[in-house]
This record gives structure tokens, C-alpha cells and sequence, in this order.
């Protein structure tokens, strides 16, 4: 009996290196380049230079870039429920032992080392949401399908909205829709999962989220009635980008991230910094960069042999491209604004080994898509 | 097969439809940041430039302090700061001459402070110049166009409206340190993340002694915080927004302000403290610790001259002698012993002791105030008349663990839990702190110098105070306290209250006909009740102590609780270096009965009595040449 997991029964094997996507490395390496030299330049008036840090955590990113490439994504899948489990496992021990920061408990600490098991969870939910998602054997996802799926999803979800991270929670459902749609959905159940996704809102909205949080979204539809508050944000944010021009003011010139006039401009805003220095160019500059990371690693999708191949790329791209559309949306004042950080150029630890762990997986998928034939 | 790669395009078409959705949301950022570059360029680059838009703190003012009947005793008041903006001088050493020209002050001191600010950004404005003269504040305004790096500031600040009188309960504020400031900053990063901002700003002032320290946090309000558009000169255009301070909350003490100003009026020109209290609910009514000093000198930023002089004075007017200060007890301990002795069961009211001036115990000759001796005395008497001989016998009886013991059932030997900061707990001696602290065994002669109040032992006036309450309350250990609804504790003295009325009469025979205290101290129509002890500073001498150098006189002790039926004040005097009990404390706390219930010479309808006023042994004006500090009682009553 053939199943629709895969072609052939051998598992998939590395070919050479010269199949790999050097688009789509480079790109990441090159964002994490002009991130380490961003931050530097938005650390200039801040109490330590966030620069040392940020190449570090890019140099160990590279690092697991490189070792999750090696892995056989296979051994990953098949190892995929106890992942899971673990990544829950986690989630679970740093609410319980974890350190606060930033207002949430998230970080979980050894012997002076610090990680987020959040985005940890983000990896390995996809891996066991796209087992789950690739065996299914039907063309298109059924309602006991799309209830699994969303149950997968909840439990990391829950867990961070615990913390309480809001932020991190959400990022779950642009993957879990991602990875959904393409693994095949009829438009009723789209239109469905559209009003359930509306439902559930409006629950999280009356019952999960605080005033602070409500408040930010009248802030977006109307800043000038909290000109203090978000609405200072977004206006701080406008006039840092827009000051920029055509040219930018200069590396380490922008007089409002010097000035101390823009928050969190290491890591939320850090898109800000750099269009305020390198102007509407640079900032262009930077958003083909990114075209050019996420197309490509989308056509590796498209490439894939695999269903589970396939649906893992679209998951963990869906994440990606998520954060980095809201993110500069945001600083630019299209949406309202949330604590998402911009992938390769924020500053911060764990999301960035997380961004080069998924570029390590996607070209290791892309490397392994012959198979011997 | 065919299935399956029907599948495989579905999901490569599928993913194809997600490429382009990605593709098409990049190109909408794109036009966002077109727009917002571009289109709208000029316009953020303007705001940019001019620094337009600008947050300022709005202060809180600081909650107003009261007495329990609502007499007003600390307010805020205006006052002027000069501000530079570093950004907006082009040649900084004239702005600064200019200034120092304008407020007559040196460059040097405004420089320094400019470079107080050296951490903020270059546009926030520093203080370079406090509490400004209405006219100098005109003469800034009037260049203001010239000279638009000046900018003129109101504050408030803390106006003690009855300065040294209230001074070391009500405390004063000063700026926040460095120290407190990193500690803010890491508890706000705690709870809000890196960015939060601390409670706390540079040029914060805060409580930093007394009332104000204690109460910080209820005091200062929450600041508030307002969004203005600013022209490129800095006039304000336009208000953006606005989070309205959270003011302070106003304190009611629970002082009583006549009676602390009657207070420490008398203690003026003495050094020492006086504490009255309510035995009822420990609610303090007057607390003055003297000297004092003016705490407005802080709240408008002292000189170091003034600070110098006020840490070099001989007497330490900073300290506050009601708390900070102990000393022994002297024959006020005696209400002590009594209590104990009678809850042991070693003697009864009937129980009599034979007084002929002294008395020999291990050996030693022990003396009695009196030269003669008080002949047979029973318990009322022996209190009443201070007798010595007494409580020797009946120290020797219970034992220095026992007096230990009940001395720190009364309180002693603890902090009493008063909300200032600063309190020592005195020292209640027993064999076992000998051995720890002096290396040597306790020896049973101090236990007879324990028994009359000297020796080690030593106490601070609220502690006493505080111990006399349990006596007129029936038993009960109130914590003194200054703010009205502060916590409540208690605890119960196991003492029976039979035990605490033969003590309360045996106080209340100290105001009669015989008693130490009647003569200069008794006031008709009022019964009070009351001890007096005096202490010895230089042991071994006979004749006046008011013979002798002022530093080397005795000091004088007065405890007191009145009136005698329902007692309402507990009044407790230590005059330092100020002679007998009887002379030089009882007397001061005669005319705060006065004061308090109306009696007396106070009385609405008082007719001057015609008694000699009593001369209350004070310090002289000008305290003697500074004299190496002699320890506060020394051990024996007598050698020879």
C-alpha cells in the first residue's frame, strides 16, 4: 500500500553542496551583517553596546544553522511527537522555574545562560503539526483534521499566553494557517476557520487581554488620542522613518535614535533606526533583501518531494514572513503595535538562533529533495 | 500514483498562491514606507529637526501632612529652578557667565551642576540653579528671545511649617541617590522590561528621614506626563496629550501640635527628649528630641556649611533622643521591679524593708538617697519615696534573670515598632549577654545596681513610655505609633492588673503630700501619676550635682500617666545632665498636663497659685568646652 507521505520507501539522502540555495543563505547572512551594524548604531546612547552580544548570537546561529542543516530532516520527523512533547515539556518547566523579563516569565537560565523555551516550542510545533498535517490522506482537510491541527497549535499557544506572552501565542496561528492552507482546505472550511478565528478574537479580546493591550488597538485606529503611550510609539516611529528621506541621514547619524527619541530601537524598532540612516533606499534595500530570503525559500517549498517536506517549509516560512511583514508594517504605522521582532536584524538571543535554526532546516530539506532514484 | 501527484501539484500550486500573497504584502510595506518617506519626508524630517515634540513630567504634589485635629504642619510651597539646554546655546561658557552674573552665584557651581546631567541626551534641559528670586526669574523671561537655552521651572517644595519643633518626627526629603536609583531602575526592568521606566528620576527628591521617609511612597504620588509641540524656539504651541498626576495622600498624625510646641518649647535650652503618648492605643501625641534643627534648611537644599555645623555641634541635634538615645533609668525602673516583685510573690503591699541611709549586701555598702534613711517602708512608700534600700533587698531576691525577664515583658530591651527609622533597643542585661560581650561573668553586685535603674541597663525614652502605658492601661503592650490606623499590635504583659493597681497607687503617692515629685510638680484639681529617677553620671560624689560642670551632672528621668481614673497621656521626660528627677524633668511634664488637659495654671480660669514656679535645672545657653563623652551612668551608687 502507498501512502502519500512519500515516492519511495528510501529515506531522502545528501547529495552535494552544490545544490544548495546560496540565495537564500547569503541573504540571511547578509541581514544578519546589517543587524549586528544596525544595533550598534541604535545602542550609541544606551547604557552598554548591544553589538558584541548580537554577533555573538549570530556567529553560535550560524553554528546551528550549519548542524541543522546536517541533520537528515527525516530523523527530525520521525522523531517528531517526543520533540513535541518536550517542547511542552519546557513550556511547562519555565512557568513553573523560569525568570521574568521583560514582564513575562519566560526565560529559563543555566548557570548564567539564558534561553526562551517559547521559541523552541515555535520549531517544534511545526515539525509535529507538519507530520501530522502530511499523513493525512485526503485531498482536502476535513473538520477532525482541522480540529487535530488547531489542538497541536493550542497547547504551546496556551502555555505561552500563560507567561504571559500574547506576542509569542499569536505568532502560532499565521504558521498553523500557513501549513493549513496549503496542506489543502475547501474555501467553506476557510471561510469558516475565518469566523472561528473572528470568534475566538473576540474572546481574547474581552477575556485575555489587558487594558494596555485594548488599549494599543484604539491607539492604531486613532494615535492622537494616546500621544503618550502607543500612540507616541508610532509617531516617534514615523518620524525616524520618515526623517529618513530619500537618503537617510547617515550611518550613526539619525538624530532620533541618537537623541533618545525612539524606544526600543535595539529590538522592536530596529527597522526604524535603519531607515531613518539609510533612507528610503536602504530601507528598500532591505525589503528586497527579504523578498529575496522568503521567495526563495518558499521555491524550495515548491521544490520539495515530500508532503511533510513541503508543509514544514511552508510553516516555518509562513513564521518568518509573518514577523518580518508585520514588524516593518508596524514601524511604518500600517498596524498596530505589538512586541514582534524583526528576524536577522533585532537584536535578541533566542529568536535569532531561531531564525538561523529555520534557514539550517530549509536548506537542509532543499539538499535532500533527490532521492535515489 | 496518479492520486498522489495530484496531490503533489495541489500543494506546489497551493505554496505558489502563498509565494505571491507574500510578494504582494512586501510591496504594500514598500509603498508604506514610499509614502511615509517620500511623500510625507519633509514634513518628519521637520519635526525631527526642531525637536518638536517633547514629553514632560508632570510632578505630583507631595501629600500635605496633618495633625490628629487637622492642623495643617507640612505643605508645599513654590519655588524657582533655572534650566539650561545644552542644544540650543551656541557658546556655552557665555550662557554660563550670563547666569552666574544674573543669580550672583560663581561659574564653577553652575558648571558643576550642568555636568550633573552629563547621562541625558543633549536636548533635555539640566538645572544649573535652584530656589531663584522672583526678580532673577524676571530677568530670565525678560531675555527669554535672546537666550532661548534658559528655561525657568516651578517646583514645589516642602514647607515645615513649624520647622525645629516637629523636626526629627516628620523628617525631610532630599535627592534620590544614585544608589536608589539603580535600585528602582532594576525592580521597574523586572516587572516591565528593559524599557520601563523607574519610579524614580535624577532630581527626584524623596524622603529621606522621620515621617517622610517612612511614608515615601503614600506621600509622593505617581508623576503624570504630557506630549507638547514645541516651536523652535521651545515655546509651547500645542498640548498633545496629558496623564494628570496622581497626588500624594495626605497624613494624619496622630499629634497632638499644641502639645508638641509646649513640648519642645520647655525643652528649648535643655538638651534631651520628651514623648507623651496615649496609654490607650499607643497613638503618639508629642515627641520632641532636643536640640533640634530646622529641616526647611534641607527641604531647599542645605549648604555644606550649615550641614558641617549641624554634624560638628557638641549635643547632635540630628539625633533623635526619644529613639536613638539611651541611657539608664535610674529610679523610674523601680515601677519595674515593683511589678515584678509583686507577680513573683516575693513581697505584698504589707511587706516592709528597714531604710537607715544604706544598706551592706556582698559586702557592700549600698547607699540610699537619703542620709538618714526612711525608716520602715512598705511598697507605697518605697515608690513614693524613692527608697533605695527597698528594691536592693528586693533585687538581691529576684535575681538578675527574673528583673531581666520582666523588664523585657514591659518592652524593654526591644525596638518599641514605631514607624520612624533609626530606633535602638536599649539593653537589657543578663549573664548570658555578659559573657558574650564583655568576656566575663555577670557579678551579683550589678544586679543591686540593676535594681534602682543603674548598671548596665539602659533604655530610650519611647521605650519607657511605653512600658508605663502597659502600667496605666492594665497590662496591655501598645506599639507607639504616628500615623493615625497604623497597625495595631499588641501584646499582653502577663502581669495580673491587681499587681499593676498597687503600682499605679504606689505612682499616684509620688504626687501627694511626700512623694518626690508633689513639691514643684502636683497640680490641684488634677490627679496624674508619676516616677521620678535620677541617674548618675559621675559616680561616688556627694553634694549638689548642680555644683558640678554641667556634662558632669545627673540626669533627670520623669515618667508619668494622668489622669489617674482612665489615664489618657503617659508623659515621659529625661532632661539630660538636668539635675534631680523631681527638679529638672518632673516640672516640664506638670506643664504639658497643663497644656493638655486644660489644668492647672492652663486652667480657663486660672488663677496664678502663687507657689514658687519651681526653677527647672536647664543647660546653660552656651554649652561648656567640648569635654571627652562621659558614659551615660556608671555601675555603683556608692563606693567608698
Amino acid at each position: 500500500m502507498t501512502t502519500a507521505i512519500s515516492i519511495s520507501e528510501e529515506r531522502p539522502a545528501f547529495r552535494n553542496l552544490s545544490g544548495m540555495d546560496w540565495a537564500l543563505v547569503l541573504s540571511a547572512l547578509v541581514l544578519a551583517a546589517i543587524g549586528v551594524a544596525t544595533v550598534h548604531s541604535a545602542s550609541a546612547e544606551m547604557p552598554i553596546d548591544y553589538l558584541p552580544r548580537q554577533a555573538l548570537w549570530v556567529g553560535l546561529g550560524i553554528l546551528f544553522m550549519a548542524v541543522a542543516g546536517a541533520i537528515n530532516y527525516r530523523t527530525l520527523v520521525d522523531l517528531a511527537l517526543p520533540v513535541y512533547l518536550m517542547g511542552l515539556g519546557l513550556l511547562v518547566l519555565v512557568l513553573i522555574a523560569g525568570e521574568v523579563g521583560g514582564g513575562a516569565r519566560s526565560w529559563l537560565e543555566f548557570g548564567g545562560v539564558g534561553a526562551q523555551p517559547g521559541e523552541l516550542a515555535k520549531l517544534t510545533t511545526a515539525l509535529f503539526l507538519a507530520r501530522y498535517l502530511a499523513g493525512v490522506n485526503k485531498r482536502y482537510l476535513g473538520v477532525k483534521e482541522l480540529a487535530v491541527a488547531g489542538l497541536i497549535v493550542a497547547a504551546p499557544m496556551v502555555l505561552l499566553a500563560l507567561q504571559p506572552d500574547l506576542g509569542s501565542a499569536a505568532m502560532f496561528v499565521p504558521m498553523v494557517a500557513g501549513m493549513v492552507i496549503v496542506a489543502g482546505l475547501r474555501w467553506r472550511f476557510l471561510a469558516i476557520a475565518a469566523l472561528v478565528v473572528v470568534a475566538a478574537g473576540a474572546g481574547v479580546w474581552s477575556f485575555g487581554m489587558q487594558d494596555y493591550q485594548r488599549q494599543r488597538v484604539f491607539t492604531f485606529l486613532n494615535p492622537e488620542s494616546d500621544p503618550l503611550g502607543a500612540g507616541y510609539q508610532v509617531q516617534q516611529s514615523k518620524i525616524a522613518v520618515g526623517s529618513g528621506e530619500l537618503a537617510g541621514k547617515g550611518y550613526m547619524q539619525g538624530t532620533q535614535s541618537q537623541l533618545r527619541f525612539l524606544p526600543a530601537r535595539h529590538t522592536d524598532f530596529i527597522f526604524a533606526v535603519l531607515a531613518e540612516e539609510w533612507g528610503f533606499l536602504g530601507s528598500i534595500a532591505v525589503l528586497g533583501l527579504y523578498a529575496v530570503f522568503l521567495i526563495n525559500a518558499l521555491r524550495i517549498g515548491m521544490r520539495a518531494r515530500e508532503r511533510v517536506a513541503v508543509l514544514l517549509v511552508v510553516g516555518l516560512v509562513s513564521l518568518v514572513a509573518f514577523h518580518v511583514l508585520y514588524n516593518t508594517a508596524m514601524v511604518v504605522g500600517l498596524v498596530p503595535i505589538t512586541g514582534i521582532p524583526l528576524p536577522f536584524l533585532s537584536y535578541g538571543g533566542s529568536f535569532t538562533l531561531l531564525n538561523f535554526a529555520i534557514v539550517g532546516i530549509l536548506v537542509g530539506v532543499d539538499v535532500r529533495r533527490y532521492v535515489n532514484a | 500514483m496518479q492520486v498522489q501527484r495530484q496531490y503533489r501539484e495541489d500543494l506546489t500550486g497551493r505554496v505558489r498562491v502563498l509565494t505571491v500573497l507574500v510578494a504582494v504584502a512586501l510591496v504594500i510595506v514598500g509603498g508604506g514606507f514610499w509614502f511615509v518617506q517620500l511623500v510625507q519626508g519633509s514634513h518628519y524630517r521637520e519635526l525631527a529637526e526642531n525637536n518638536r515634540l517633547r514629553r514632560m513630567a508632570v510632578r505630583a504634589p507631595r501629600g500635605l501632612i496633618y495633625d490628629h485635629e487637622g492642623r495643617l504642619m507640612v505643605e508645599n510651597a513654590p519655588s524657582y529652578d533655572l534650566l539650561l539646554d545644552r542644544s540650543r546655546t551656541r557658546d556655552l561658557e557665555a550662557s554660563l557667565e550670563f547666569a552666574s552674573r544674573v543669580l550672583g552665584r560663581p561659574v564653577e557651581e553652575l558648571r558643576k551642576n550642568l555636568e550633573a546631567g552629563q547621562g541625558q541626551p543633549a536636548s533635555h534641559p539640566v538645572p544649573i540653579g535652584r530656589s531663584l528670586t522672583l526678580p532673577q526669574v524676571a530677568r530670565f523671561s525678560a531675555v527669554a528671545l535672546e537666550r532661548p537655552e534658559f528655561e525657568i521651572d516651578v517646583r514645589h517644595l516642602r514647607l515645615y511649617r513649624h520647622g525645629p519643633q516637629v523636626a526629627h518626627l516628620i523628617g525631610y526629603l532630599g535627592e534620590v541617590s544614585e544608589a536608589d536609583l539603580e535600585r528602582a531602575q532594576a525592580e521597574a526592568a523586572a516587572a516591565e522590561g528593559d524599557d520601563a521606566e523607574s519610579r524614580y528620576r535624577m532630581g527626584d527628591l524623596i524622603g529621606k528621614k522621620g515621617i517622610e521617609l517612612t511614608y515615601d511612597d503614600l506621600l509622593r504620588g505617581e508623576r503624570g506626563e504630557r506630549a507638547v509641540v514645541v516651536d523652535s524656539r521651545g515655546n509651547l504651541i500645542q498640548e498633545y496629550g496629558r496623564i494628570d498626576s496622581d497626588p500624594g495622600e495626605p497624613l494624619r498624625l496622630t499629634l497632638d501640635l499644641p502639645l508638641q510646641q509646649a513640648a519642645e518649647r520647655v525643652m528649648r535650652d535643655k538638651v534631651g527628649a520628651v514623648v507623651a503618648l496615649d496609654p490607650r492605643d499607643g497613638a503618639v501625641r508629642a515627641m520632641v528630641s532636643s536640640p533640634s534643627y530646622d529641616p526647611n534648611l534641607f527641604a531647599r537644599g542645605i549648604r555644606a556649611a550649615e550641614w558641617k555645623e549641624l554634624l560638628e555641634h557638641e549635643n547632635d541635634p540630628l539625633q533623635n533622643r526619644a529613639i536613638q538615645n539611651q541611657h539608664s533609668p535610674g529610679s523610674v525602673f523601680k515601677i519595674v521591679m515593683a511589678a515584678a516583685g509583686l507577680s513573683e510573690g516575693l513581697i505584698t503591699p504589707s511587706t516592709t524593708v528597714h531604710c537607715s541611709g544604706g544598706t551592706v549586701i556582698y559586702g557592700r555598702l549600698f547607699k540610699c538617697w537619703k542620709a538618714g534613711g526612711h525608716g520602715t517602708v512598705s511598697l507605697n512608700r518605697a515608690i513614693a519615696q524613692s527608697c533605695n534600700v527597698y528594691f536592693y533587698h528586693l533585687g538581691r531576691e529576684l535575681g538578675i534573670e527574673r528583673i531581666a525577664k520582666w523588664s523585657r515583658a514591659f518592652g524593654l530591651g526591644e525596638k518599641s515598632g514605631i514607624e520612624l527609622d533609626g530606633e535602638i533597643p536599649g539593653l537589657v542585661p543578663d549573664p548570658e549577654w555578659s559573657l558574650r560581650t564583655r568576656k566575663h561573668q555577670w557579678f551579683p553586685g550589678e544586679t543591686i545596681s540593676v535594681s534602682i535603674g543603674q548598671g548596665a541597663i539602659s533604655v530610650t525614652p519611647i521605650q519607657i513610655a511605653r512600658a508605663v502605658a502597659a502600667i496605666a492601661n492594665g497590662g496591655t503592650l501598645v506599639t507607639p505609633h504616628l500615623v493615625e490606623g497604623a497597625t495595631a499590635a499588641t501584646e499582653r504583659v502577663p502581669v495580673d492588673d491587681r499587681v499593676l493597681e498597687l503600682v499605679r497607687q504606689g505612682m499616684a503617692s509620688v504626687m501627694q503630700p511626700g512623694g518626690t515629685a508633689y513639691y514643684r510638680s502636683h497640680i490641684p484639681g488634677f490627679d496624674y501619676a508619676g516616677k521620678t529617677g535620677t541617674v548618675q553620671v559621675v559616680g561616688g560624689r556627694t553634694g549638689d550635682s548642680n555644683d558640678l560642670p554641667w556634662k558632669l551632672r545627673n540626669h533627670a528621668w520623669f515618667v508619668s500617666f494622668g489622669p489617674v481614673e482612665e489615664p489618657r497621656l503617659v508623659v515621659v521626660v529625661l532632661n539630660e545632665h538636668g539635675g534631680s528627677g523631681s527638679s529638672g524633668a518632673a516640672p516640664i511634664a506638670k506643664e504639658l498636663y497643663e497644656e493638655f488637659f486644660e489644668v492647672g495654671d492652663r486652667a480657663p480660669d486660672a488663677v496664678p497659685s502663687g507657689r514658687p514656679a519651681g526653677r527647672v535645672a536647664s543647660a546653660p545657653a552656651r554649652p561648656a568646652p567640648p569635654q571627652p563623652a562621659e558614659p551615660a551612668a556608671t555601675a555603683s551608687a556608692g563606693t567608698d
